[in-house]
């Protein structure tokens, strides 16, 4: 019951950042949507409720500008699974979408940051 | 980004250009699967945890979320959602329409009916009017004459022609073009033929090349030249028989013989009326040294590029002003006169049209108000249907766009139907060619046409289908649902169509006034007298070629002849002559000033028409002689130079005595010209125009001054066209080479000359009667929908006691009011567009009765087309309607 009844709120994503955080996740080598959500929960500390709604679209989205691509493969426990992996325009997308965040978190964190 | 969007795009499309047998249904599959194992991994991680089986399946689910839903979204990121929600509006409307044939016959044929005549018109436009010149660049093309004090456009002379050309900075080229008529023989029967006089640069300025031999080279424009010609192409395959040897025969025109040197392509169409041939200028005004005289010549000329026309007709009056010092005489009052081509080939056409075009799109507008009232009579009866869309989350905009794009759907189709009309409209407006108009038979569907109704088509699409849109938005649900057809879109749905309707009943109003007003300015003209007696009058148009007819004796000896001749043929009463027949126009004006009274100054020298008239005319006309005498025996050409003038002349100068034995000076104080002795006044005849205010006339003796071109009146006994056959042989008997220009009753020729007005007022009245019977249409619609939505209140006024004749008197009143609204407007509007029509239609006078008439027919057909509606509010069932309320 953990994983639906929260009881503190968690974050919903920022407009455009899920596409990214699938690309960061496919870094560490190809996963499937299933492990795509977990990788992405896990590592926000549970803050991120990943919704399949919107993580499914993305990744077609993703697909159709040819930053990921795609293919049928057995998981380690024996199943078949659809696997998600960076191509080469997808890596160069990751790097500059990155330092694009970095640079507007740290924009961001100047101006909201308490004066000392 | 936007490279991402491109490759977004191109992704779907590949997806969609692959088909449905490859990655389409894929797509499906393959997403349910992924989403399945999705969700066995949930419940393998649930039974990890510890979850029994069934309980790890439904966390697992509630966990994934609602399957659907995922896999439609997914496979949405492979739709273009706004075409595809086109597609479905789309398809929306053309079920309505299926759904609703009346509605949508009645809609569709209103707008191909406006759309139609509009795109119609405008193709006639788009070939007369917009349509480039087939010249290069046709926008620098300008044609000059000169001004006087007098009139402006009158011919160039020679000299000042040469002067112009020599020194001006202003134009690329300059060429002197004219028309004359000569006559060839040689060549089988002898033909009257039409020859465009033109300097060499002529066909530089037109861009025409030879198709066989060549064009004018310079030397063919200069003093000692041997005469040639070149032949048009119609001419050559018309007359000569298309004949490949032509270029270095001779032609033998009015006697003298010319080298064809070249043969033109076809379609040069300068002329207006067209040319049979065309004659270096220089061999007939080569020797001319006078300044002052005026032949016929105008000129064309391209204006250097970045010049505009103003400057350089400012460059030409400085050379006119150098002249005026240097060469003084009557010229020196005369300046430039320029008009693009464009404009110049269309004289007065352009307002004619433009009326025709207003009058045909103020029945478009009419369309476009019947429809609109109807797409919101019906938007009301749809008012649940979309209370009920709104409620289960259709959005406003999206709603709106909906019915937008059912009005497209609708307009559409009346803009096809409205283009196969055009098309069969245009062809008949070309086929009734009322008058010469240049250009017209090229009318044809181009792009700009095709533009224009498809541009029609979307604003009247917008325009009718923009008010029940935003109704549409601000439908009030509750009431909408609760069944009442009346309250959901409330009184402003009625209150809109009623002001459509006055609009249409004042639009109509003023195209009835209109077409009223020149339908009175016609017959008017049909009726008006027109100073002589027209019927049984044979009219023989001859012109004698100077080379057989080279002396005044000559010319008069064989008119003394021919005359004689038909006289003494059965069944002929009487025959006269002369140079310019009524209606004909003005052939001749110039100066004059009476003589022993003050000379007037240079700028108010008076002008008059000058005809030439033999003895007989007046008596073969059977125009009357108000004072003094006809022409006869003793005005011989060493006797004293006579004349007669019309009516409005002897009026103009001599309001109270006898103009008789006064004497009138040709050309006025400051020009050379005989001077004439008046020993008559004539009655005004319609010299301009039938039902057209005469103007002052002089009538010369043909005894005194001959003229080649005479028009032969013959009164006859009994019908006129049978004595054709016997006229044409005596002309023959007298000169076999003598060609015969036109031969036919002059009542003919009268209703030729009214054939152009009669032909715009039709068209108007035509397009009045359509706004009539649209606007009927819409009157009917609106009150129809009025009683139909207050039947059962009708029915409760009946029940408690109402008489029939107060409900009468209720709905007629609903229908009188709008009548009456919609007339007053009309009424005022209709006297603005007359002030400025009377600008455009010369001699129209507009008038209170014809407006009231106007007025009283509009509403009587507004009370027609509401008498049926009233008529079943009358005999509502009160019983039945209130026992099923």
């Amino acid at each position: 019951m953990s994983t639906v009844d929260t009881p503190r709120e968690r974050l919903e994503f920022l407009q455009g950042t899920l596409e990214v955080l699938i690309l960061r996740s496919l870094q560490l080598g190809p996963n499937h949507a299933y492990g795509i959500t977990q990788f992405l929960e896990q590592q926000s500390g549970d803050e991120f409720l990943v919704d399949n709604g919107s993580l499914y679209p993305a990744l077609q989205r993703l697909l159709q500008r040819s930053w990921i691509a795609a293919q049928w493969k057995m998981s380690p426990n024996g199943r078949r699974a659809k696997y998600y992996r960076l191509t080469p325009a997808g890596r160069k997308q990751l790097a500059a979408a990155t330092s694009r965040w970095q640079r507007f978190v740290e924009a961001m964190g100047r101006i909201l940051a308490p004066e000392g | 980004m936007i490279r991402d969007a491109i490759r977004e795009c191109w992704s779907k499309l590949c997806r969609i250009l692959a088909g449905r047998r490859g990655p389409a249904i894929g797509l499906n599959a393959d997403l349910a699967a992924e989403i399945d194992a999705h969700l066995e991994f949930e419940i393998q991680e649930n039974i990890a945890r510890g979850m029994p089986p069934d309980e790890a399946r439904a966390a697992a689910r509630r966990r994934v979320g609602n399957l659907t839903q995922i896999q439609e979204r997914a496979r949405d990121a492979w739709r273009f959602p706004p075409l595809e929600a086109m597609v479905q509006d789309l398809r929306y409307g053309l079920r309505g329409i299926r759904r609703a044939p009346g509605f949508s016959l009645v809609v569709v044929l209103t707008l191909a009916l406006g759309i139609g005549a509009n795109t119609a018109i405008f193709s006639v436009v788009n070939a007369v009017l917009l349509r480039p010149l087939p010249y290069p660049a046709p926008e620098r093309l300008v044609v000059l004459g000169e001004t006087d004090p007098h009139a402006e456009g009158i011919s160039v002379t020679w000299v000042n022609y040469r002067h112009w050309r020599d020194e001006n900075h202003s134009f690329e080229d300059m060429a002197g073009f004219r028309t004359a008529s000569l006559t060839l023989t040689g060549r089988g029967d002898p033909l009257f033929t039409r020859a465009g006089v033109v300097t060499y640069g002529f066909f530089g300025l037109t861009g025409a090349h030879a198709l066989l031999g060549r064009v004018f080279r310079p030397d063919d424009d200069q003093p000692g030249a041997a005469a040639t010609v070149v032949l048009d192409y119609r001419f050559w395959i018309g007359k000569l028989g298309a004949d490949p040897g032509v270029v270095g025969a001779t032609l033998a025109l009015d006697g003298k013989p010319y080298e064809v040197v070249g043969v033109l392509p076809p379609g040069l169409g300068f002329f207006q009326r067209g040319v049979d041939y065309y004659l270096p200028l220089h061999l007939f005004e080569g020797e001319t040294t006078d300044r002052g005289r005026h032949g016929s010549m105008r000129l064309l000329t391209r204006l250097k590029p970045g010049v505009t026309l103003a400057a350089a007709l400012a460059d030409l009056d400085l050379i006119m002003l150098r002249l005026a010092r240097s060469d003084p005489g009557p010229e020196s009052q005369h300046r430039a006169h320029g008009a693009f081509l464009a404009e110049a080939t269309t004289p007065g056409l352009r307002p004619k049209l433009l009326i025709l075009l207003a009058a045909a799109g103020l029945v478009l507008i009419i369309a476009c108000a019947n429809v609109a009232s109807l797409v919101l009579a019906r938007a009301s009866a749809r008012a649940r249907e979309i209370a009920i869309r709104a409620a289960i989350g259709a959005g406003r905009a999206r709603l709106m766009r909906q019915l937008l794009t059912e009005n497209l759907v609708l307009a559409a189709l009346g803009g096809g139907a409205g283009g196969l009309l055009a098309q069969w409209g245009s062809r008949a407006l070309v086929a009734a060619e009322p008058m010469p108009i240049p250009r017209l038979a090229e009318t044809t569907f181009d792009w700009r046409v095709l533009l224009f109704a498809a541009a029609i088509t979307v604003l009247t699409a917008l325009f009718t289908g923009i008010a029940p849109a935003f109704t549409a938005g601000r439908s009030d649900l509750v009431s909408a649902l609760k069944g009442s057809s009346r309250s959901a879109t409330g009184r402003g749905g009625q209150r809109s169509r009623s002001a459509l309707v006055v609009a249409e009943i004042a639009i109509t109003l003023v195209l009835a006034f209109a077409a009223g007003l020149l339908l009175r300015n016609l017959t008017a003209a049909q009726t008006a007298d027109p100073g002589f007696v027209p019927e049984r009058v044979l009219a023989l148009e001859l012109v004698l070629p100077s080379a057989a007819y080279p002396s005044p004796p000559a010319i008069a000896g064989f008119y003394d002849r021919l005359e004689r001749n038909l006289h003494a043929l059965p069944g002929v009463a009487d025959v006269g002559a002369v140079s310019c027949p009524p209606s004909e126009g003005d052939c001749n004006d110039w100066f004059y000033s009476i003589q022993d009274q003050r000379a007037p100054q240079p700028a108010e020298v008076p002008i008059a028409l000058f005809n030439n008239a033999d003895r007989d005319y007046f008596g073969a006309m059977r125009i009357p002689l108000r004072e003094g005498r006809a022409f006869n025996e003793t005005d011989r050409a060493a006797a004293p130079r006579v004349a007669i003038v019309n009516e409005t002349f002897a009026r103009k100068w001599w309001p109270r005595e006898s103009a008789v034995g006064h004497r009138i000076k040709y050309g006025g104080p400051y020009r050379d010209g005989p001077v004439y002795d008046i020993v008559g006044v004539a009655g005004d005849v319609s010299q301009l125009g039938l039902g057209i205010e005469p103007y002052p006339e002089v009538y010369l003796p043909f005894s005194q001054s001959p003229d080649r071109a005479m028009v032969v009146m013959i009164r006859c006994a009994g019908d006129a066209a049978s004595l054709g056959p016997a006229v044409r042989r005596r002309v023959t008997a007298i000169d076999r080479n003598l060609p015969i220009e036109s031969l036919r009753p002059f009542e003919q020729i009268l209703a030729a000359s009214l054939a152009q007005r009669r032909f715009s007022t039709a068209l108007l009245a035509l397009f009045a009667g359509l706004a009539m019977a649209l606007a009927a249409v819409g009157i009917y619609g609106l009150l129809n929908y009025w009683v139909r939505v207050r039947e059962d209140e009708i029915a409760i006024r009946m029940a408690l006691g109402a008489p029939r004749p107060s409900i009468l008197r209720w709905a007629g009143w609903q229908a009188l009011r709008l009548a009456l609204i919609g007339a007053a407007i009309g009424m005022v509007a209709g006297w603005a567009v007359a002030r400025w029509l009377e600008n455009l239609v010369f001699g129209l006078t507009d008038n209170l009765a014809t407006l009231a008439a106007a007025a009283l027919a509009v509403i009587a057909i507004a009370m027609i087309a509401a008498a049926i509606p009233v008529w079943r509010a009358t005999h509502v069932d009160a019983m039945d309607k209130l026992h099923h309320a």
